[in-house]
């Protein structure tokens, strides 16, 4: 096949990505960890590893700036490498985020007001699903994420009204009342930003959809 | 029309033999026609020949007008063949049997009462090499208005200013249009034919890889003369370059070897997302 280089570096962004993705997730899972154990040691270990996926953003971003200006890639591998370019974007926000929750885990010492760990997991199944999609070029299964992020943010709206229900009906009680709003100020950024990671997953399935089929209806 | 027909007809027919194929099918293609502009050029079930090899396989294609159609393909693929049909050059090849119709608005240009001589005046060409006549700047470009016997009907001065202002090359030579045409550079000699070729006022011009030979910034400035010329003239460019394909052009056919036109589409569309999975493996570098 003509172009074997240009061929392996395409081979080798797409592993990178993969790689990438990898790393993102094994950190998010642990910062969901953290947040049903409050363990100050795993957040902290998050949070300094987060330089680690900056820089691979930037090196992966580099390959693809490098394969635009040296190889001019088109069609199909156009897409390819401009989807790649912006689905590490998205994957070093989840690692942002999964910095986030570490410390929101930290600070609240385990949530036990409200059980968020299905809500993040479904949130980390979808990012799964969408890197599925991608390394495998599954346009199926990057469609099938958009459906999910329905039942996430459903999920994410009832665990918030839960939270202020309970702030409302119990009051703040024996627990000092900064204290108290500071916790349920953190439960509700904690689910936010559970949605924030569905919505990344969404983009990556969105990029991935116009890789695989030049759709861009989920892009835009 | 003027001498580059004869000049490079030689140099032609030299490479004709590159893009023989040794394989005879006929076969009627189904191509993209894509929509928008009126048509200038209609071809239809054209098939090139030269002895018994099949240069060029049944091809129909609409050339829109006053935008810019790129051909591209492989080497031996069919697509300067395919040009040289649009205004008879392959007539000057003796070996080249051409079927099928090239209506330029309407008529078909080998037809019997046709004047291939006069179709090039309509039709003009640029080629790959910058070939200016051993002249000045000024006889250059004024050469096809007095083959054409306009000379003493016209102000040449005004037509020879005219085209090469169209050709961006004015500002350049205005103050030396004695000056012999061989002694600009590459990039102003293949300007200058591009001035020579739109003095007669064509309504299509045929470029066949005119920026191959030239640097970069040469290129630059013939990819904005074309982009410029488009808004009066029609273009069709065979270009082994597709970077410069796609920036330059509105239309892109697809040629692939054994002289079958492939795809036409928009250019965006060609180079973004082609339909035919060959033009794909082709753009990416994957056919071979």
């Amino acid at each position: 096949m003509p172009r074997t280089s240009y061929q392996d570096e395409l081979a080798t962004l797409r592993g990178e990505v993969g790689a990438m993705a990898d790393l993102t997730l094994d950190r998010y899972w642990e910062a969901v960890e953290v947040l049903e154990s409050g363990d100050p040691q795993q957040a902290q270990r998050i949070i300094d590893g987060d330089t680690e996926l900056n820089d691979w953003y930037l090196d992966i971003e580099r390959e693809c700036i490098d394969l635009i200006a040296l190889q001019q890639p088109l069609a199909s591998d156009l897409r390819f490498v401009a989807s790649s370019f912006k689905i590490v974007t998205d994957l070093e926000r989840i690692g942002d985020l999964a910095c986030n929750l570490a410390e929101y885990g930290r600070e609240l010492g385990g949530t036990t007001d409200v059980d968020v760990e299905p809500i993040a997991r479904l949130a980390g199944e979808m990012v799964e699903a969408a890197m599925a999609a991608y390394t495998t070029a599954d346009a199926d299964t990057a469609r099938s994420v958009v459906v999910r992020d329905e039942q996430l943010d459903g999920q994410c709206k009832r665990a918030s009204e839960t939270i202020v229900r309970q702030l409302v009906t119990d009051g703040v009680g024996a627990e000092p009342i900064d204290q108290r709003l500071q916790r349920v100020s953190r439960l509700l950024v904690t689910i936010r930003d559970i949605e924030r990671v569905g919505d990344h997953a969404v983009n990556i399935a969105a990029r991935t959809q116009y890789m695989i089929e030049n759709d861009d209806d989920l892009i835009y | 029309m003027s001498q580059p027909t004869t000049d490079s007809a030689t140099e032609e027919t030299a490479e004709s033999d590159d893009r023989l194929i040794e394989t005879e099918v006929s076969v009627s293609e189904t191509v993209t026609q894509p929509a928008g502009a009126s048509t200038i050029i209609d071809v239809g079930d054209l098939s090139v020949y030269y002895h018994d090899d099949q240069a060029l396989r049944s091809v129909s294609m609409e050339i829109p007008e006053r935008q810019v159609t790129a051909l591209i393909g492989p080497s031996g693929c069919g697509k300067s063949t395919f040009l040289r049909c649009l205004n008879r050059m392959n007539d000057l090849i003796d070996a080249a049997r051409v079927d099928g119709t090239v209506e330029l608005l309407g008529q078909n240009v080998y037809d019997d009462d046709v004047d291939p001589v006069a179709l090039r005046r309509r039709i003009g060409m640029v080629f790959q090499e910058p070939n200016p006549f051993p002249k000045s700047i000024y006889d250059n470009v004024a050469y096809g208005l007095r083959v054409q016997g306009k000379a003493d009907d016209i102000d040449l001065d005004a037509e020879v200013e005219r085209a090469l202002r169209s050709a961006a090359l004015w500002d350049e030579v205005k103050d030396q249009l004695d000056k012999s045409g061989l002694e600009l550079s590459g990039g102003q000699q293949q300007r200058l034919c591009i001035a020579r070729a739109i003095a007669p006022d064509p309504e299509v011009i045929l470029m066949d890889e005119p920026a191959s030979a030239l640097d970069p910034v040469a290129t630059s400035k013939i990819e904005d003369l074309i982009d410029d010329l488009a808004e009066e003239y029609t273009v069709i460019i065979v270009t082994h370059n597709m970077q410069q394909a796609a920036r330059i052009s509105d239309k892109t056919a697809v040629f692939l070897t054994g002289g079958e036109l492939v795809e036409f589409d928009d250019t965006q569309t060609i180079f973004e997302n082609p339909a035919d999975p060959r033009v794909e493996d082709y753009i990416t570098g994957k056919f071979g």
